[in-house]
């Protein structure tokens, strides 16, 4: 898929459970290239997030569209996942 | 698919939870059903099939990504609405209805490349998809279109849907749980940037960080969620005035407002809020 405007690429490194270097290629809205990179990000966050989203007990998280990779990094993967445990 | 068996609140009554995903529309689409029993009813399996049909088929006629799909040969004028799948006709009048509801912030009409109801399918095909699954032995069905989500019933009886809405801040967190016996949508400027446009100026602007609403029908509240989030906080309005319909709006500074019925539930609500704040004053039309 083209985007002509927002994120081009996001390339990351799996370290274990954590992700790190990573790093957003972009267009901004001057249509200027940016790449920027991102403080590292451990993944029992979001499992953190999710647990306790699960503790409330609640069936989907609605939020702004994402693409099929970005499911992968969503809250609502980690329920999904959280579900077969 | 996969199956899951969990003890229900009484803890004699079995109950079970059937999941599938689709890779549609350029998203993930999580669809669950619910019920109670050792396991689903034969049935059930048709009906979720059904249901990612409904998906498959709603991409195919409308994705501006495919090619030759009818949508675009619209939009090139290589057919007539007339020539093109009912449901195409069907959707455009459904997208002048919102159109009118939200005063023009829902828009199709006004995005360069020509007609683009994307902003509307999700949400109708997501819809359809849940009524599709939820039938005859299923308490409860839930279909969720990339943060577009669509509920018939209850996951147990007596307990009904609760949904996170992301924190558009921080997308892994939640900002506040909903409690609804119908769907809701959120629009924002998130993971792909700023794909807003408003249609009142021409710009890619968007007003509110993440802007969200539940009713009835998913499509209906994938568009106004569109519009809500282009007009921001003042889009409120549109959305009260129009009947069982409620909107909740986080601007960029990480303000709330929302509509007086907004369905929040105290539950996990990692933000620290403890209620919403009402809508503001409403604006004169």
């Amino acid at each position: 898929m083209d985007y002509n405007y927002g994120v081009l690429s996001v390339s990351a490194t799996v370290q274990g459970t954590k992700l790190t270097n990573v790093t957003i290629a972009s267009i901004d809205d001057g249509g200027n290239f940016r790449s920027e990179s991102i403080d590292q990000q451990a993944v029992p966050v979001l499992e953190q997030e999710a647990l306790q989203a699960q503790s409330a007990n609640i069936q989907g998280v609605s939020g702004a569209s994402y693409t099929s990779a970005g499911f992968e990094d969503s809250l609502q993967s980690a329920l999904t996942q959280l579900g077969f445990r | 698919m996969r199956q899951l068996r969990h003890p229900g609140a009484n803890p004699e009554v079995q109950s079970w939870h059937l999941h599938k995903r689709e890779e549609v529309m350029g998203t993930v689409v999580t669809l669950d059903a619910y019920g109670e029993g050792a396991k689903p009813p034969r049935e059930v399996h048709v009906r979720a099939a059904r249901a990612r049909a409904v998906l498959q088929r709603a991409d195919a006629v409308f994705s501006t990504w495919k090619e030759h799909s009818p949508l675009n040969q619209l939009r090139r004028g290589e057919i007539t609405a007339d020539q093109a799948p009912p449901e195409v006709r069907e959707v455009l009048q459904a997208c002048e209805r919102a159109k009118f509801i939200s005063d023009g912030y829902f828009d199709p009409w006004a995005l360069p490349g020509g007609v683009d109801p994307t902003g509307y399918v999700k949400g109708w095909a997501a819809q359809r998809a849940a009524e599709m699954l939820y039938g005859p032995g299923v308490g409860g069905a839930v279909v969720n279109a990339a943060g577009d989500i669509a509920t018939c019933g209850s996951p147990a009886p007596g307990r009904p849907f609760r949904l996170g809405v992301a924190d558009p801040s921080d997308r892994r967190r939640i900002a506040c749980v909903v409690e609804t016996s119908g769907a809701i949508a959120t629009s924002g400027t998130s993971e792909r940037g700023n794909h807003l446009v408003n249609p009142k100026s021409g710009q890619w602007e968007a007003r509110a960080a993440s802007a969200s609403v539940t009713g009835p029908d998913l499509g209906l509240a994938d568009a106004l969620a569109t519009a809500l989030a282009v007009a921001g906080e003042e889009g409120l309005a549109f959305v009260e005035v129009t009947p069982a319909y409620e909107g909740f709006v986080i601007g960029y500074d990480g303000s709330w407002h929302a509509t007086p019925g907004f369905p929040f539930h105290p539950l996990g609500n990692p933000s620290g809020r403890t209620h919403h704040q009402p809508a503001e004053a409403k604006h004169e039309n």
